[in-house]
């Protein structure tokens, strides 16, 4: 009993380390602006809409998380392994992770906007002072959470995985969770501000984004407060309900009829999120309206 | 939506950097053989020299096959890379020492070149994705995988066989105790590697892509990504080798990292339309 | 994504001499390892093909729009196919792997691993359903179909103008937890069959205990089975040429190439991860 109660309690942990660790992904995925919504960054330019957003084209989200957080696992490993104590080696692990990160945004930032030499887009060297310490902040916290939530699993709750997979594995789940959820808030509503709300952006539009903001020219650091108000907490919550269900299920029902208890309250959250969803896609339906009249049914 | 096409060229033949890239990396891994030799572990940064040489060959590898446009991102080009190199790597460390020679690097090439000539195949005939550079290029870049990975491999634990991978060295109470769970592949630190690799040899095309892409430019990125998994992997050694052939890997890793970062950066600057500081958006006609 | 426009495709026709030279391979493969290891090794390499097949065909299921859904331009999620499949595969292979340690038998932990896969593409799915719907004030519609073939809803008035349909229609959302299921599963059987092999036959190889072989054990199937699970997510994602809009998309109609693709693809690395242990 004992020791459910304690695989609750750590369960209950993780899944508050990787609400905030989906949270900061996804501002910092948004302040960076990484990932498939920087299409249109790059894409802004090549139309001559010259702008001042940071373009770091560093792989997707989930490779790239993948690799911060397999790092700081990897390496708060290692110092552990070396008698260093276990809250410091996190932190250390950590530190020189999101160093790796920050190098590899500076260089894609450069790397792509030189390459766009040809439409004039300039290289701004103060956003590259401004931004990469914001990004490296909102990741070194994604980056922490993600490993400590892996450190507990591994340690406290017994999975058999070493430290440096956990970090991989959970990694690129966050970064699918938090980029699944994130991106189109912030390609749609953030990119292209002046397009309609409430409908998708057509696609003469492309490359037409917002480049001018309330005080001067829009910079990538208000998109933190931007994907604060609904981007960055619902992306928290998906990676924070992924992971706390996932350990819930399993710390509470494996012993159960021989792990089938498990599976059983798996389905059962299954099906409990798909008629979440059917209700949510009816209820835009129905409030929504639709965008033209409904044709005539066909055959 | 979708963008001009321009023909990305000129540098150094592809076909060159290919030959020096397989032969700097498998002398690079022969070199840290010496560790060997001459019972130390001081010659593990060779591993981390490897891990440049076939990193550089590695990317423009994905530069030429990504030129033709297949679809997907350039990322996706990593992970299959690495994804079949690991396969080749893992086998070929059983084959350590034969004959008193290390073949382990010769047998990683072999093996990761059927298993991505035949992944290339499947590419191109069965998923009928018909790129004239795709056989070749998924070949090549499943060699630069497996060689990547036992670059690391000699870095990281100054050897690469099956048996040093799986061992390690513990001191408890005075005593040296042999662990098999605090070992490279015990504690699966290959993954680490795995990521390092596959997220840096895809970076170098990602980031310098477009109409103004230049070759010594993408070259020299590449090799401040490898420096910088270096510098990384080279932390990570502090477990397994002496302190100070871990600090010897480190401080080329940080001298290596410091130069090709500043060169990085003038090439970018000379390559920019502008480089300014706190400067408006300039006026375009009609935008 | 890439900058560089995707030269036209070759589309969904299949190569039949090329088809019969993958199933030819895929049979020398297997006879190899008859030939090399008859009892556990054979047994492991037809479940790492099976699990390889599975990856392969689930990730068709996974509805990815790539770049334009970013924008409410196409349905599906924002995010590249193979890196989906693979955070919802891992996530089942996490599950699958701590089941397996609990010491379930072989059905129990596949499905658990499926149910790992499908619960975050569950989430995940109706998360993206959520910031369309209360974030950015979309409704889901599909560009590819005129009714939902689930529910039967109508989706051509659902579409905003000048795009091709945004958002995750439910078929779209079963879609994706089928596929999240079937790549857990798959990533979960390939991760229990070498670990079963290596408990088996390490200990003998490296001259140690069974309990001394378990971390090395799992490790190694750990690794093979992430390596397997990438190589399968990205053939897959060439198979579909990057976006797909679920299971009612006409390219999902491509999957017989990709079983075999997945089939060979999967023999050959499993078939290497057998020699490490017999060679």
């Amino acid at each position: 009993m004992e020791h459910i109660v304690f695989g609750i309690g750590i369960t209950a942990l993780t899944g508050a380390l990787a609400t905030v660790a989906g949270a900061a992904e996804d501002t910092e995925s948004n302040i960076g602006s990484q990932g498939d919504p920087n299409s249109q960054v790059q894409l802004a330019p090549q139309m001559g809409f010259l702008h001042r957003i940071f373009n770091k084209a560093v792989a997707g989200e989930p490779p790239a998380y993948g690799l911060w957080c397999a790092l700081g696992a990897g390496l708060a490993w290692a110092f552990m392994a070396m008698q260093i104590n276990a809250v410091l080696a996190i932190v250390l692990g950590c530190i020189i992770a999101v160093f790796v990160q920050g190098v590899y945004a500076t260089t894609a930032y450069v790397g792509r906007t030189a390459s766009l030499s040809k439409f004039g887009q300039p290289v701004y060297v103060d956003i590259l002072k401004s931004m990469t310490t914001v990004t490296m902040a909102h990741a070194f916290i994604a980056i922490f959470c993600t490993v400590t939530l892996c450190y507990l699993i591994n340690v406290a709750l017994g999975h058999p995985f070493p430290l440096p997979l956990l970090g991989l594995i959970w990694g690129i789940a966050l970064g699918a969770a938090g980029s699944a959820t994130g991106n189109p808030y912030y390609g749609k509503e953030r990119q292209y501000q002046n397009q309609k709300f409430g409908a998708g952006v057509p696609i003469s539009a492309s490359g037409n984004i917002v480049r001018y903001a309330e005080a001067g020219e829009r910079n990538s650091i208000d998109n933190g407060w931007f994907t604060a108000k609904i981007g960055g907490s619902a992306s928290g919550i998906c990676f924070g309900l992924i992971v706390f269900l996932e350990l819930w299920r399993t710390v509470l029902f494996e012993k159960v009829s021989a792990g089938w208890g498990a599976i059983i309250v798996g389905i059962l959250m299954i099906l409990i999120f798909t008629v979440i969803d059917r209700y949510i896609e009816v209820w835009a339906r129905k409030n929504y309206g639709p965008y033209t009249v409904a044709k005539e049914a066909d055959a | 939506m979708s963008v001009k096409v321009e023909v990305i060229e000129g540098g150094v033949p592809h076909q060159k950097i290919m030959i020096a890239g397989l032969v700097s990396t498998l002398v690079c891994l022969y070199l840290t053989y010496l560790n060997v030799l001459t019972n130390t572990e001081m010659f593990s940064f060779f591993g981390g020299l490897a891990v440049i040489a076939a990193l550089i060959w590695g990317s423009h590898t994905i530069k030429v096959l990504c030129s033709y446009g297949i679809g997907t991102g350039v990322p996706s080009a990593g992970m299959i890379a690495f994804g079949s190199g690991v396969m080749a790597m893992l086998l070929a460390t059983k084959f350590g020492v034969i004959a008193g020679i290390p073949a382990a690097p010769i047998v990683a090439t072999i093996l990761a070149a059927v298993i991505g000539f035949i992944l290339g195949y499947v590419s191109n005939n069965i998923l009928n994705m018909k790129i004239p550079a795709m056989v070749q290029a998924l070949t090549e870049m499943s060699i630069v995988g497996a060689l990547t990975l036992m670059g690391f491999s000699a870095l990281i634990t100054g050897g690469f066989t099956f048996a040093g991978l799986t061992t390690s060295k513990i001191t408890v109470m005075g005593m040296t105790l042999l662990t098999h769970q605090n070992s490279f592949l015990g504690g699966c630190l290959i993954a680490v590697a795995f990521l390092l690799g596959a997220i840096a040899i895809q970076h170098p095309f990602n980031a310098t892509l477009g109409p103004g892409w230049k070759q010594d430019r993408m070259l020299m990125l590449t090799a401040e990504c490898g420096f910088l998994s270096m510098l990384a992997a080279a932390i990570m050694s502090f477990a397994f080798i002496s302190i100070g052939s871990a600090v010897i890997a480190l401080v080329i890793a940080v001298i290596g990292w410091l130069y090709t970062y500043q060169q990085y950066m003038v090439l970018s600057k000379r390559d920019a339309a502008a480089w300014l500081d706190s400067k408006p958006i300039p006026d375009v006609e009609g935008h | 994504m890439s900058a560089v426009a995707a030269k036209p495709q070759a589309g969904g026709a299949i190569n039949p001499t090329a088809m019969g030279v993958g199933i030819v391979l895929l049979l020398i493969l297997l006879a190899l390892a008859w030939y090399i290891s008859p009892g556990v090794g054979f047994m492991a390499l037809i479940g790492i093909v099976i699990g390889g097949i599975l990856i392969g065909f689930g990730t068709h299921f996974v509805p990815v729009g790539g770049a334009p859904a970013a924008m409410g331009q196409a349905p599906g999620i924002a995010t590249g196919v193979a890196m989906l499949a693979a955070g919802a595969g891992l996530a089942g292979l996490f599950g699958g792997a701590w089941a397996a340690a609990a010491g379930q038998d072989l059905i129990v932990v596949v499905v658990s691993g499926g149910i790992g896969g499908g619960l975050m593409m569950a989430i995940t799915c109706m998360m993206v359903n959520f910031v369309y719907v209360f974030g950015m004030g979309i409704p889901a519609a599909s560009g590819k179909v005129a009714k939902d073939p689930i529910t039967g809803d109508t989706q051509a008035e659902y579409k905003s103008q000048g795009t091709e349909g945004h958002g995750l229609p439910f078929v779209s959302f079963v879609g994706g937890v089928i596929g999240g299921i079937l790549g857990g599963a798959g990533g979960t059987l390939i991760y229990v069959e070498l670990l079963n092999l290596y408990q088996a036959t390490l200990p003998a190889v490296m001259q140690i205990t069974a309990a001394q072989v378990m971390p090395i054990a799992v490790s190694v199937a750990g690794m093979f089975a992430v390596g397997l699970f990438l190589v399968n997510a990205v053939l897959t994602a060439y198979n579909i040429t990057g976006t797909i809009e679920g299971p009612h998309d006409p390219k999902f109609k491509r999957w017989p190439r990709s079983i075999v693709a997945s089939a060979v693809a999967s023999a050959l690395c499993g078939l290497v991860a057998i020699l490490i242990v017999v060679l």
